[in-house]
């Protein structure tokens, strides 16, 4: 474990990224003491520019506070980002468990499914399903999992595959202990370290998405969130960049501190690789 | 990213297994996202003969200050249209090119067939009515040159013009008239079907004259003749075929001043000069082009760099407008809808309880500062609602027109008599609101209906969708409340009455979906639409508005407001109160 | 592997694609279907007016009055003929509708891979050959930076940059209208209109192809083979060429490789903003008018191009790496 540590600490940028994420973090729980109202309060003049005493990071167009919006949001955005990563790993360990375990018929059947989920660009398939389901919080965090799950089905079952014929797993076997508990105590733990990886880049790739949905009208309207901000900012962004650039920049810092983790990880993960560093 | 999956792999995995390492729904999210761009182009496209404005950077710089200074525009009461200018207008001039926006692309644009916004706007230059309707809603001779109606008001008497043709040649006739009327437009438009049911008779004695015979007196019956309502199309074309799917659809067969060139989808409509159009000399210019642009910005920075000569209804939005006012080679005219005459308003279903409690709908008139939503929201463009006929439909009665003003004490004073006490968190009772789909502005409307019914303790959420979910939940009453804006067509009896008489509590958009429901009501409307007398039905139309903006049955908000933003170069845009959708054969560039 | 292996198992794939397809087809029937609303709702939404004769005369004149079964299977029978059916929107067949789009988005996107894969390579190549020195770490914080960002950022400082201030480029549409250039005029004026969108475009993905030719690059560059032949004295070009290279360029090659797959589906924002009239746009606007047939078709050629396109990389990787199976 310590040794996990060292290396990861030994990568700068992955350091930069798990402080900016704690900063996110911080921000979100705290947006309720930092800004006492909630987001949506029209508090005064509209389009007022960043800089102005009562608005830091500018007001909207009907007079909303544009950094309580980003604190408020970051919620919205770690919530709906973790929430659609949990639940597209598990969609995505139970299936590739199955295949990776099962093979032959059952294993082709589970492959054909990911395929299809596949051949559809997920973007259109994720607008397809919120519209079917109607923009809502639920709706969003479903629309999301499904399209992201098929990567994770793949790496599992493929990890299960190959740690499947070694002799660890092999003298579970013989000693008659049930599949699951093989899956579960034997195969998964080995199998952890490119899923931590990849669940580090599914939260960013949410949290993009959800901003694409937000973007075309698409998202929860009740939740102040990065990418509706954006998209409310985006028709009037001669007016006031402010609307659309603060929170990008959100955006930007989160997914970049996401992906630098997931780096570290990775070399953390590998001390080998790292070396060549 | 994938640096990193590659890092942690077996390497001599298989190539599926490759597949699994990407997530697609990242790359593939990135793909998509984009945004407004918001400055662009300054080149000046050469189009035609017409030479475009050519703006320095400085130009645009000071647009772009100009909209800097909007916050201190916004408020400052509605937005005066531009008187035009004092001197006198150059001579109408032969030629040139006008390139123009649709916004958003219609399907097709045969009027009849399709009677959306920008099918009128496009179609209107390709077809003609009978009539067209001036500023006061007057009918002004189009393809029919006079009208006469018998003294017991049963019989109308069109006489027709003499030389017009349609596009392929075709002369015009009685018969086509006849055929638009009781065939064509009959089995299409659900706005025609009721009125043009009444017509008992229909003949041509000659071919230039048509006679329409109606089993009662309908006063409203003459405001049925324009373009949008009634397009004439050729007999020979469309008798005996199934209208929706003739191929004439696509290369549409009109009377009016410009014909059909090509359609190139998601890219641009073009028209040019019919030769053999009835008025000799007209129309002047010799092409006009509609631009498909989707995306608002695009729209108006095409506008300001002289890409575009005229934008109109959606192409602009409504914060847009103010920078506009202030360029100098731009003119904006908030007239010519005088004959659609749109009303928004929050729709009420009273099947959810407590909605159907008068009292309630009252307090939320009262919660609401209708100036607030007209300058903030419509930058100042268009008017406040004072009922529910629009001041420039026939028999408004500015008398008896008033609604709750904005007073949020007097609106929880008005809960509370209704019973509707605020619990520990203050909150009296929640209801939905089902944002309308069709732009940013009425996302900010139910945004700010959700700030508003929060001050007098009224829980709202939001419920978004996009059009064809809309449509279907308002239709199935599958809704709390809602927004929406409707066309009066000149006539409450036309426009108006579809949305309050019992009669017409249907499962279909645009009828009295909200299910309101009162016989005085009823009534009154039905004195009004039956009688011949416009002083009886003047006595109706008010006796009406009063008990309506007493119940509130839907919440009116704003007479909207169009601009048409032109080049001061283009004349005769705004003619008639068809405003933008006329047929622009008068209109000429110098 | 023996060719009458290859054949077999080329045949397999080809009718598994097949089968594939049509599965394909049949779920985005349903999948389609299940949104609320038709067409003949969103055309009463529009209209302003609507009774429910007007109702009845949209469904049936769709077919829409019959039952979900009965939809799917004339769609499916159509399908087989090769028809695609009519929009119901627009009245026109669908295949034509989608052959007119087509063309501009496959420039579109097929500019922003070329350029992406190019420019990418490149710059992953020059990073692991300096590994470790500032100009590795300042690719890797470009092509970080290029990925983290929303793709409307870099657009947005774009088109600030060379439309605005340079007045370089113009900032939408795909050619200028009315204009009626021919031949190389016309090129030249479609290809203004392509820099910034293809840009946009092009920048994430080239963010994505220099990582993973560093990474992979540095991983091969460690690997036992190399070292062998550095110690037998070959020259370091010819090692880089023939040995890193070669093995280097197989994940990228892959990817690229899928993502040829998504040409087709993956460009409605940008089409949307730069008033780009290609197939993304088409899809969107179909979704929204619940022009399923529309829809439909389009969804039916993008998995088209997937599943061939999967397949051709498939068959590429196995025909060049003999250390893979098939099968």
């Amino acid at each position: 474990m310590s040794d996990f540590v060292r290396i990861f600490v030994r990568n700068r940028g992955a350091v930069v990224g798990v402080v900016v994420l704690a900063l996110v973090a911080v921000i979100a729980a705290t947006a309720g003491v930092l800004f006492p109202f909630s987001p949506w309060d029209m508090r005064g003049a509209p389009f007022s520019p960043p800089g102005d005493p009562d608005f830091l990071l500018g007001s909207d167009s009907l007079g909303r506070d544009v950094a309580a919006g980003i604190a408020y949001g970051a919620r919205v955005s770690l919530l709906i980002g973790a929430v659609s990563t949990c639940v597209a790993v598990l969609i995505g360990v139970t299936l590739g468990a199955v295949a990776g375990y099962a093979s032959g018929l059952i294993d082709d059947a589970i492959m054909r499914f990911t395929e299809f989920f596949q051949t559809i660009p997920s973007f259109v398939l994720a607008v397809v399903l919120v519209a079917i389901f109607s923009p809502s919080l639920g709706s969003i965090v479903v629309a999301i999992a499904i399209v992201s799950w098929p990567p994770v089905a793949r790496v599992i079952r493929a990890e299960v595959l190959s740690l499947r014929s070694r002799e660890f797993v092999q003298a579970a076997e013989v000693l008659g202990r049930s599949r699951l508990s093989i899956i579960c105590r034997e195969i998964l733990p080995n199998a952890l370290s490119p899923l931590i990886v990849l669940a580090s880049l599914m939260v960013a790739s949410a949290i993009l998405l959800e901003s694409g949905l937000s973007f075309l009208g698409l998202g929860d309207p009740n939740l102040m969130s990065w990418g509706f901000m954006i998209g409310a900012g985006r028709s009037v962004i001669r007016l006031a960049w402010w609307m659309s650039v603060f929170p990008g920049v959100a955006i930007f810092l989160t997914v970049l501190a996401l992906n630098l983790v997931g780096e570290g990880l990775t070399d953390a993960l590998n001390p080998r690789l790292a070396r060549r560093r | 990213m994938s640096g990193c999956l590659i890092h942690g792999l077996p390497w001599a995995a298989k190539p599926s297994s490759f597949a699994a390492l990407h997530n697609k729904a990242a790359w593939a999210a990135h793909w998509e996202s984009g945004a407004s761009r918001a400055l662009g182009k300054r080149r000046e496209p050469r189009i035609g003969g017409f030479v475009m404005r050519d703006l320095t950077r400085r130009g645009v710089l000071l647009g772009a200050t100009a909209a800097g200074v909007a916050p201190a525009l916004v408020g400052t009461g509605s937005v005066q249209a531009q008187t035009p200018a004092p001197t006198p207008a150059p001579a109408p001039k032969r030629g040139g090119t006008l390139t123009t926006i649709l916004t958003p692309e219609p399907p097709i644009l045969v009027l009849g067939v399709n009677n959306q916004g920008p099918t009128q706007l496009a179609a209107g230059k390709l077809f003609q009515g009978l009539f067209k309707y001036s500023f006061k809603l007057d009918p002004v001779a189009e393809l029919a040159q006079s009208w006469t109606l018998s003294d017991d008001k049963k019989t109308y008497t069109f006489k027709l013009q003499e030389n017009v043709k349609f596009h392929d040649g075709t002369p015009m006739t009685a018969d086509d008239v006849i055929f638009s009327i009781m065939k064509f437009h009959t089995e299409l438009s659900p706005r025609a079907r009721p009125i043009f049911a009444k017509i008992k008779q229909a003949t041509a004695p000659d071919p230039h004259t048509v006679v329409l015979t109606l089993d009662a007196p309908f006063e409203p019956f003459m405001l049925m003749f324009d373009d949008t309502a009634c397009a004439i199309v050729p007999k020979h074309i469309y008798d005996g075929t199934d209208y929706r799917t003739n191929p004439a659809n696509q290369h549409p067969i009109g009377t009016g001043p410009f014909q059909f060139v090509e359609w190139q989808r998601g890219n641009f409509i073009r028209m040019k000069r019919f030769a053999d159009y009835w008025k000799p000399g007209e129309p002047y210019l010799d092409e006009i082009i509609y631009r498909i642009i989707p995306d608002s910005q695009s729209r108006a920075l095409a506008l300001q760099t002289g890409q575009v000569q005229l934008t109109q209804a959606n192409d602009i939005e409504p914060f847009d407008i103010p920078r506009f006012k202030a360029m100098s080679n731009l003119q904006v005219e908030l007239n010519g809808w005088e004959y659609a005459s749109q009303l928004s308003w929050f729709e009420i279903n009273h099947r959810v309880k407590p909605l159907d409690d008068v009292r309630v709908r009252q307090a939320m008139s009262h919660a609401l500062d209708r100036n607030f939503i007209l300058n903030r929201l419509w930058f100042g463009i268009g008017k406040v609602a004072t009922g529910p006929i629009v001041s420039t439909t026939k028999f408004y009665d500015p008398a008896v027109a008033k609604l709750q003003a904005y007073d949020p004490g007097k609106a929880m004073a008005l809960l509370d008599a209704a019973g509707l006490k605020p619990n520990a968190k203050g909150v009296r009772f929640s209801i939905k609101q089902l944002a309308l789909p069709y732009g940013e502005v009425w996302m900010r409307l139910s945004e700010y209906f959700r700030t508003a019914m929060a001050k007098v303790g009224i829980e709202v959420t939001l419920e978004t969708t996009d059009a064809g979910a809309w449509a279907r939940r308002i239709g199935d009453w599958d809704y709390e409340t809602s927004t929406n804006f409707l066309s009066q067509f000149g006539d409450p009896t036309l426009g108006v009455e579809r949305s309050y008489v019992s009669s017409n509590i249907k499962k279909v958009t645009f009828t009295n979906t909200g299910g309101y429901s009162n016989p005085k009501v009823d009534a009154l409307f039905a004195t009004a639409r039956d009688s011949g007398d416009p002083a009886v039905r003047a006595k109706a139309f008010t006796d009406v508005q009063k008990i309506l903006c007493d119940e509130v049955p839907q919440i009116w908000l704003m007479e909207l407001a169009w601009p048409t933003i032109h080049e001061k170069k283009l004349h005769n845009v705004i003619r008639t109160a068809m405003g933008p959708n006329g047929d622009f054969e008068d209109a000429y560039l110098a | 592997m023996g060719s009458a292996r290859f054949w077999r198992f080329l045949a397999q794939r080809l009718l598994k694609m097949a089968a594939m397809i049509v599965a394909i087809a049949v779920a985005n029937f349903l999948l389609i279907h299940a949104a609320p609303g038709d067409p003949a709702s969103v055309m009463a939404g529009e209209a302003g007016a609507a009774d429910p004769q007007f109702m009845a005369q949209l469904r049936a004149q769709f077919g829409l009055d019959k039952p979900l079964s009965t939809q799917l299977l004339i769609y499916l029978g159509n399908l087989l003929h090769g028809d695609l059916g009519m929009s119901f929107r627009q009245g026109r067949p669908v295949a034509g509708l989608i052959a007119e789009r087509l063309p501009a988005t496959l420039l579109l996107t097929g500019t922003a891979f070329a350029f992406a894969l190019a420019m990418g390579m490149l710059l992953g190549a020059l990073a692991a050959q300096r590994v470790g020195r500032w100009a590795d770490s300042a690719i890797t914080v470009l092509a970080l930076g290029f990925f983290a960002t929303p793709i409307f950022w870099v657009g947005l400082m774009l088109v600030l940059v060379f439309s605005v201030w340079l007045d370089w480029l113009p900032s939408f549409g795909m050619n200028t209208v009315g204009a009626d250039y021919t031949g190389w005029a016309a090129v030249a004026d479609t290809a203004q209109y392509l820099v910034l969108p293809a840009l946009t475009l092009g920048l994430f993905y080239m963010a994505v192809y220099a990582r993973l030719t560093r990474a992979s690059m540095l991983e091969v560059a460690s690997q036992d083979f190399v070292r062998t032949a550095r110690a037998k004295g070959v020259p370091e070009g010819r090692i880089l060429r023939r040995h890193i290279l070669r093995n280097a360029l197989l994940p990228v090659i892959t990817y690229a490789g899928i993502q040829a797959g998504q040409l087709i589906g993956g460009s409605i924002l940008v089409e949307t903003v730069f008033a780009w009239p290609g197939i993304g746009r088409l899809a969107f606007d179909a979704l929204l008018a619940r022009d399923y047939q529309l829809l439909l078709g389009v969804f039916l050629c993008t998995s088209v191009l997937t599943v061939v396109v999967n397949l051709v990389t498939d068959v590429v990787y196995a025909w060049v790496d003999p250390r893979v199976e098939v099968g």
